[in-house]
């Protein structure tokens, strides 16, 4: 039996709390799985060895957080819900998977506390107040507590400067917590698979690994080619790629914003009609859309066995991006009706919106960005997708 | 009995349309001298009813050949009372449904199609036949049929001994009390409940199915203890029961107590250390020597105690685990069965047994490592529900302890799956199906355990305090008899090796009813049941030995052929004593004395008619099944010759089995399913019955082959009685024999199984034996 003995032996030991955790953050079904695997065989997009959920759904029910947080295949799932459609036990495992990436971010999390704090329901108002005093404090110090006379341009209460002194290094704080979370994701799958004795030891080149394995993810992301294979949730692809396509449009408009304002000394507001300003506000438009279908579709029927179950961790970041949405869509509005004690206010919630959006990224819902994103360059790396 | 018979062909259900009813009409006169023979278009109409009765009364008619339908419907329309004979000829479902209703023609076979010109227009020539031979061996039938008489015991004891106070026991002596019996209860043990009262918890009775509940078996023996009907006698066991069901001699005494009516034991040694093989008189003088001191069988202790009818409910024992050192047990003190888990968990909180410690985690292996993936030797849905159960006290006693269980099977039938699901939603238990391939123990007595093959996806270690092993629950008649019947056969159930050692005698048919009629097995020692299914199992039981009093008390069959009024009887004076019918009979009705005469006990037989079949001498016969009567109808049946016909139509006889094959052949009928017309059925109880002078009839009646169709055998074997077609094979190996002496062909006899689900099979069946027999070629003494 000298294969038997090759074989390693991993010692599990269940982690009771880590099951009452994952319960309550939207995998309260996850022992009801009996291990049938018809959810791997409903799932479309499970690779053909080793599929998910089944095995996440054990490792779940055993308390294996490690084996959970170091595991890809969550990632790969767009939770369609083809599998807790078809689950004869109502174990929901598209619920449990959410539930066990919402357990993966704050695990992967850098630095840890942000991480719980944004996982826990009772910190959300703590998440708000203090940017938001950070900002008046700002206007108070720079002295720019009142309503702007005149007509309506929003650099008079907050000039761009000070937007950006504080926007600007705090992104680039977050960019670096965010990657140091990406890379502890990424080093946890390698040591998951050496310890299996699957590692691939071989790291091609920068250029090649690009252009092999991050470009098709890039472009499998802006295809939306893996939210289309679901079944029995269509509507939540359409929904998705509004919200995703608004996301990219109102970057760009930054961007280009950005280098205005800095290169060539243009100051918005631009014009109405100008491409910049077209291309914003079709953006706003259409994650507007996105987002109202995302929270229709989650507020139906919540006994449609398919229907996606919703937790603190998603619902808050809708209600954030539809703050962003709804509040830019405002300030504009309000902006252009020149009603100054409205549309200053309402400017500084749309600021306050946008920055705790970004400012919390790697530890909400959204930063599947870059979690989903890398296990997705990981998939294509070991040849798994 | 005077006979006069009637004959009453129905010619409704398209028998009129397809027959030349004029003709068969006169048969009866021409052939058998029967003076009545009416027809009527609706018999089991209240008209043809009526017509019977009114020559019943009017020409004093008391044997009715009734031809129309199977003799399996209208049975209660065609019963004119005990005194009468009634005869039924299947017209309907064994002729004219199954069978060409066009002429033949004329370019197919001449002379056939030239015979047919003398019937009825639009009659087929065979048809005809068919329906002409059946009516012979009907009238023929009712003239060899006598009116039966019940076996009426001198006296009659209506009481019930229940063996086992466990919870089956005890519910079947509260059943049967309640019902107005008298019952006497014997425990073994020197208290009552059994395994019932060292439990902490149970698994559900009732809805939802989901959580444990308390105990129940306090309410039983209370219920026991205070009823006016049930006398217990605790370190009670029995030393033997001799007699008959209603007439049972029961002697009891204290266990492991020697005394005189202590059951004799059977010789199991066959041959000698030299490997010959013993002769009667060495065996019987291990015999003597195995029983000195012990009465025989057929001295009944004078101060038995009688009863009626024996509930078996002895339950079960542990199985030995000493044999699984290999998964630690005997080697590690923390690693116990499920029995010793309970005992632990009924004291209290569940600790380690090296070191009273808290075992915290504790994990129930389902099955030994072996090479393939089964279970414990009797392991069952039960101790996987056990695992399910005990592993919810690990959870019970402490909210941070950890439960797994480790199954290549997890069994929970019916709405026990509500069960599984509520244990398996519990956070702290852990299910997977796997393999232990190894336990070791650590500095601190706690237990590494390996399992490999499991749901994870690879092998995994995990550490517990205490290992519990699943292992099963043998029935105590596995190696000891209990019932210690001071019957020939041997004091225990033979081994038919189809029950491991459990009290049952059909895999699916007849559950409580054991090899021995009057003994009905309940609960564990039958089948390994939970709680809730041994109180429904002792119900029945109690009912079955109800209905075997009642049954004795009126000298009728108790089962499988409820109600027959007929037995054996035995010509004694033409008896050899070759002992066949006593060792043969299934059920051990028989008892021979010394010299080997048979002594029937007609209480204990289920009419089958093996002893019969057995019989060399053929002196064993019932009032309405005889060896005449079967072989009379054999030869009633009109082999064509010659001198009518050339080439001459073959001639086949079917011995069918009542209750598999017959029913299938109907419903060959009733789906209007073709097959040759050469063939005739004969029903007869059971194969085990056909007696091999009826092969010889037929052959020498010139008939051209014999089919024999019985019911299944091995392992999901359907056969009423025990194994009657597997019987009936073996004794055809030796007609086989017989043939080739004779230069005539083995392949002219054969025996087909047929469930009572193969109704589509019987024309291919039928056919190709046809086929067969028609190679071989015409019966060369045809017309002898």
């Amino acid at each position: 039996m000298a294969a038997e003995s090759a074989k390693t032996v991993t010692t599990v030991e269940p982690d009771l709390d880590f099951i009452k955790a994952l319960k309550k953050s939207g995998g309260d079904t996850l022992k009801k799985c009996m291990q049938c695997a018809n959810c791997s065989v409903a799932c479309p997009l499970a690779p053909d060895s080793k599929p998910f959920p089944r095995k996440e759904m054990i490792w779940a029910g055993w308390g294996l957080k490690d084996k959970l947080a170091a595991n890809p295949d969550v990632w790969l799932c767009h939770q369609c819900n083809d599998c807790s459609l078809y689950c004869p036990r109502g174990a929901k495992p598209g619920d449990v998977l959410a539930a066990i990436r919402n357990m993966a971010i704050r695990e992967n999390a850098f630095p840890k506390f942000l991480g719980n704090i944004v996982a826990e329901k009772k910190y959300l108002p703590l998440l708000f107040i203090v940017p938001a005093v950070l900002f008046f404090l700002i206007l108070s110090v720079t002295g720019h507590l009142n309503i702007p006379a005149g007509e309506v341009v929003f650099s008079k209460l907050l000039p761009v400067m000070y937007v950006d002194t504080v926007f600007v290094p705090t992104a680039f704080l977050m960019a670096f917590f965010a990657f140091k979370g990406v890379m502890n994701f990424w080093k946890s799958l390698v040591d998951a698979d050496a310890k299996q004795g699957t590692k691939r030891y071989l790291t091609p080149p920068l250029p090649h690994f690009v252009k092999m394995y991050i470009l098709p993810v890039v472009s499998d992301i802006l295809t939306h080619v893996r939210f289309k294979k679901c079944g029995s949730n269509r509507d939540r692809y359409t929904a998705h790629l509004g919200i995703f396509y608004g996301f990219v449009g109102l970057f760009i408009v930054t961007n280009v914003v950005m280098v205005g304002h800095y290169i060539f000394h243009i100051d918005t507001p631009f014009s109405m009609v100008g491409p910049v300003k077209l291309l914003a506000n079709f953006s706003a438009i259409i994650l507007f859309i996105g987002t109202t279908l995302v929270i229709r579709n989650r507020m139906a029927d919540a006994d449609d066995p398919g229907a996606s179950g919703s937790s603190y961790s998603d619902w808050s970041l809708l209600w954030v991006i539809y703050a962003v949405t709804i509040t830019g869509i405002l300030s504009q509005v309000l902006r252009l009706s020149g009603i100054a004690v409205l549309a200053y206010p309402m400017y500084f919630a749309h600021l306050l919106c946008v920055f705790c959006l970004f400012i919390y990224l790697p530890y909400s819902k959204l930063a599947h960005l870059l979690y989903r994103t890398t296990a997705m360059v990981y998939a294509k790396y070991t040849g798994r997708d | 009995m005077d006979k006069k018979y009637g004959v009453y062909i129905c010619t409704g259900c398209g028998i009129g349309d397809a027959l030349d009813i004029e003709r068969l009409s006169k048969l009866p006169q021409k052939e058998y001298n029967v003076e009545i023979c009416k027809t009527h278009g609706f018999c089991c109409g209240p008209e043809g009813v009526d017509l019977i009765k009114k020559d019943i009364e009017g020409e004093g008619v008391n044997a009715i050949i009734v031809a129309g339908c199977s003799p399996r419907v209208n049975q209660d329309v065609f019963d004119f009372g005990s005194d009468k004979i009634v005869e039924r000829v299947n017209l309907r479902e064994q002729v004219v449904w199954c069978h060409d209703l066009a002429p033949v023609e004329a370019g197919e076979d001449a002379e056939a199609s030239e015979a047919e010109s003398a019937l009825k227009e639009g009659v087929n020539l065979h048809t005809q036949f068919i329906a002409e031979d059946y009516l012979r061996m009907g009238i023929v039938k009712a003239q060899k049929s006598e009116l039966p008489e019940p076996y009426l015991l001198e006296t009659v004891s209506k009481k019930i001994l229940v063996m086992g106070g466990g919870i089956s026991g005890l519910t079947a002596a509260i059943e049967a009390a309640n019902t107005g019996y008298e019952v006497t209860l014997v425990e073994k043990e020197s208290s009552l409940g059994g395994y019932a009262a060292k439990l902490r918890k149970q698994i559900p009775m009732s809805n939802p199915f989901t959580d444990l509940q308390a105990p129940i078996i306090q309410e039983k023996i209370k219920a026991v203890e205070s009823h006016p009907k049930i006398e217990i006698k605790t370190n009670t066991v029995v030393a033997r029961i001799a007699g008959e069901p209603g007439d049972f001699t029961v002697t009891l005494k204290a266990p492991g107590e020697t005394i005189e009516f202590d059951v004799p034991q059977l010789v199991t040694q066959t041959h000698d250390e030299e490997g010959k093989e013993l002769t009667k008189e060495q065996t019987d003088e291990l015999y003597n020597e195995l029983n000195k001191g012990r009465a025989d069988i057929l001295t009944f202790d004078p101060n038995g105690e009688k009863f009626g009818a024996v509930i078996l409910a002895t339950g079960w024992k542990p199985y030995d685990a000493s044999e699984f050192e290999n998964l630690g047990f005997g080697k590690y003190q923390n690693v116990i069965t499920n029995v010793m888990m309970e005992e632990l968990a009924a004291n209290g909180r569940i600790t380690r047994p090296s070191d009273g410690k808290e075992a915290k985690s504790v994990v129930f292996i389902q099955n030994p490592n072996g090479d393939d993936d089964s279970d414990f030797p009797f392991a069952s849905s039960v101790t996987s529900l056990v695992a399910l159960k005990q592993a919810k006290y690990v959870r019970e006693d402490s909210s941070d302890a950890k439960a797994y269980v480790i199954y290549q099977h997890m069994r929970t039938p019916g709405l026990y799956e509500n069960f599984y699901k509520s244990m398996q939603q519990d956070d702290g238990i852990f299910l997977t199906k796997g393999k232990v391939s190894s336990i070791t123990e650590e500095g601190d007595g706690s237990l590494a355990v390996e399992v490999d093959d499991n749901l994870l996806g690879e092998k995994i270690r995990i550490n517990v305090d205490m290992a519990v092993l699943a292992t099963g629950m043998v029935p105590t008649t596995k190696d000891d008899a209990i019932v210690n019947l001071a019957y020939r056969q041997g004091p225990g159930f033979r081994d038919i090796g189809q029950f491991d050692g459990y009290a049952d005698s059909n895999f699916i048919c007849f559950p409580y009813e054991t090899q021995r009629t009057g003994i009905y097995a309940a609960g564990c020692v039958r089948q390994t049941l939970t709680m809730a299914d041994c109180v429904e199992d002792a119900t029945g039981a109690a009912l079955k030995a109800i209905q075997c009093v009642e049954s004795v008390n009126r000298g009728v069959a108790v089962h499988p052929r409820s109600g027959d009024l007929t037995y054996p009887d035995f010509f004694f004076q033409r008896c050899t004593q070759c002992k066949r019918c006593t060792e043969e009979c299934p059920f051990g009705a028989l008892d021979d004395d010394e010299k080997g005469t048979p002594k029937p006990n007609p209480a204990r037989c289920r009419r089958c008619g093996t002893c019969m079949g057995a019989c060399p001498e053929r002196i064993i016969n019932f009032a309405d099944y005889s060896i005449d009567m079967i072989g009379s109808m054999i030869k009633a049946i009109e082999g064509p010759t010659e001198d009518d016909y050339d080439p001459v139509p073959l001639r086949v006889i079917v011995l069918v089995g009542e209750n598999d094959a017959y029913p299938a052949i109907d419903m060959a009928g009733m789906n209007r399913l073709k097959y040759s017309p050469y063939v005739r059925f004969i029903p007869v109880r059971c194969l085990g019955s056909v007696n091999t002078v009826w092969i010889k009839d037929a052959l020498s009646s010139g008939l051209d082959g014999i089919l024999l169709l019985g019911c299944q055998f091995g392992d999901d074997y359907q056969c009423h009685f025990v194994k009657g077609s597997e019987l009936c094979d073996r004794r055809m190996e030796n007609v086989a024999e017989t043939l080739k002496s004779l230069a005539l062909e083995p392949e002219r006899v054969e025996l087909k199984q047929v469930s009572i689900t193969d109704y589509d099979k019987i024309p291919e069946i039928i056919n190709k034996f046809v086929e067969a027999i028609d190679e071989v070629g015409p019966n060369p003494f045809k017309g002898f």
